[in-house]
């Protein structure tokens, strides 16, 4: 689905990431660790697209390009409830307004927050933030999901919920982590 | 001194009988005002929108350009128009010059660089991981501006105000382009320049009573919209 080859970025004459080879499938999940300062997030840019200043070659499909959604380390969420947050990507697609709130509530349950639903995104915890931002993401789907340390600032529960739903996510998933992952999520490790 | 309070006195009862000059004068600031930054926000908003996406060199000097536009004096403008729309000049058979909409248009000039450099500023202040959720999520343009806008519809708010005070209170235009006609062009501000020259303080005063009342509330609205943001942000 995606390759990459001889990855290097380099800012103000350092190199912040360096990757020799990755090739990610359709189903994979895999795992970037690395400690902090490795070039975690700068990775997930680059596969995001966000990061478009780099050296080496990322071969994909524009389909597969089109459908990548990355997580931030600490999650942007906007103005307004945590529902119309999670609805939001799903207003490109062409849907109800109904179908697009049950779509969103069903990620909500997945993920153990859809008592905060109708909450306002500026009163709620860290790991409350990045499980809401996760939602979001996920509601749309993503062929590719990157997801920068969505473990952290989750409670035990919290820590399931997201485990789980990554399990069982039906297309790829990347996560940079500075510590081990869980076994549960059988990733694939590159380590930075 | 005692000109000054018999001319306040003056005003206050001109104010309150509702003399017809200074309502006409009052009038036709606040509606000229209001025309000319309604219609350069729905032209500078977007522009500043492109501006904040847009990464080139050109966006760059662009920006440069509004900025230094702000300086721009009122008769540097009031001339331009003045020129562009009298008999000889290349509009002059839209017959705007010393009509209230040529005033309109001489303002909107005034305000597009103070609502586009304002605007510009507040987007750039949003957080940058606005601009790369909206990318990564794949919103399209027309759901991103409208994101962009409510995220920073405060601090576009300000420059839209900022805009209304500006030309509210400009007399170089309103002069030049205007031509001062009563019950036509004549503003608050060339009414009290013409009031003053005649020696007609109390009209004078009563027209800068209206305009410090309007630019009262602008500062007061101005200072609540800021203890909002604040709030929000804490």
């Amino acid at each position: 689905m995606i390759d990459v080859t001889e990855l290097k970025v380099v800012r103000q004459s350092r190199t912040i990431c360096q990757l020799d080879t990755l090739q990610i499938g359709s189903q994979d999940r895999i795992g970037i660790v690395g400690s902090n300062g490795s070039g975690k997030t700068t990775l997930l840019k680059v596969l995001a697209g966000l990061e478009t200043d780099y050296q080496g070659r990322m071969n994909g499909s524009p389909e597969v390009r089109n459908q990548t959604t990355y997580v931030h380390q600490s999650p942007f969420l906007l103005r307004g409830t945590v529902l119309q947050n999670v609805m939001f990507g799903l207003r490109m697609q062409k849907i109800g307004r109904r179908e697009r709130s049950q779509m969103a509530l069903a990620w909500l349950k997945a993920l153990g927050i859809a008592h905060l639903a109708e909450r306002s995104t500026q009163n709620l915890s860290g790991g409350e933030r990045r499980r809401t931002a996760m939602a979001r993401a996920l509601a749309v789907q993503p062929k590719l999901l990157l997801l920068d340390e969505p473990l952290a600032d989750l409670d035990p529960g919290g820590i399931d919920a997201v485990v789980r739903v990554i399990h069982e996510y039906p297309h790829a998933v990347v996560i940079a982590s500075p510590v081990t992952l869980p076994a549960e999520l059988s990733c694939r490790i590159v380590t930075l | 001194m005692q000109f000054l309070s018999e001319g306040v006195t003056h005003a206050v009862r001109l104010l309150i009988v509702g003399d017809a000059e200074v309502i006409s004068a009052a009038w036709n600031s606040v509606w000229i005002s209001i025309s000319a930054v309604l219609l350069a926000t729905a032209v500078s908003v977007p522009i500043a929108i492109m501006l904040y996406e847009s990464k080139s060199w050109v966006s760059s000097s662009l920006v440069v350009l509004f900025r230094a536009a702000l300086n721009l004096p009122t008769v540097f403008i009031g001339l331009v128009c003045y020129a562009v729309f009298s008999r000889q000049g290349p509009l002059g058979s839209a017959e705007l010059l010393y009509s209230p909409y040529g005033v309109v248009t001489g303002e909107f000039m005034l305000a597009v660089p103070i609502v586009v450099s304002l605007t510009f500023g507040t987007l750039q202040g949003l957080d940058s991981r606005i601009l790369e959720t909206m990318r990564t999520l794949h919103v399209g343009s027309r759901l991103r501006w409208i994101t962009y806008i409510s995220e920073a519809r405060l601090g576009m708010m300000v420059a839209v105000l900022t805009a209304f005070s500006r030309c509210i209170t400009e007399l170089g235009i309103a002069m030049m382009v205007g031509g001062n006609i009563k019950f036509h062009t004549r503003t608050l501000t060339t009414a009290t320049a013409l009031e003053t020259s005649r020696g007609e303080f109390a009209r004078g005063i009563a027209m800068c009573l209206i305009l410090l009342l309007i630019g009262g509330c602008i500062t007061v609205l101005l200072a609540w919209m800021q203890r909002t943001q604040e709030s929000i942000r804490a």
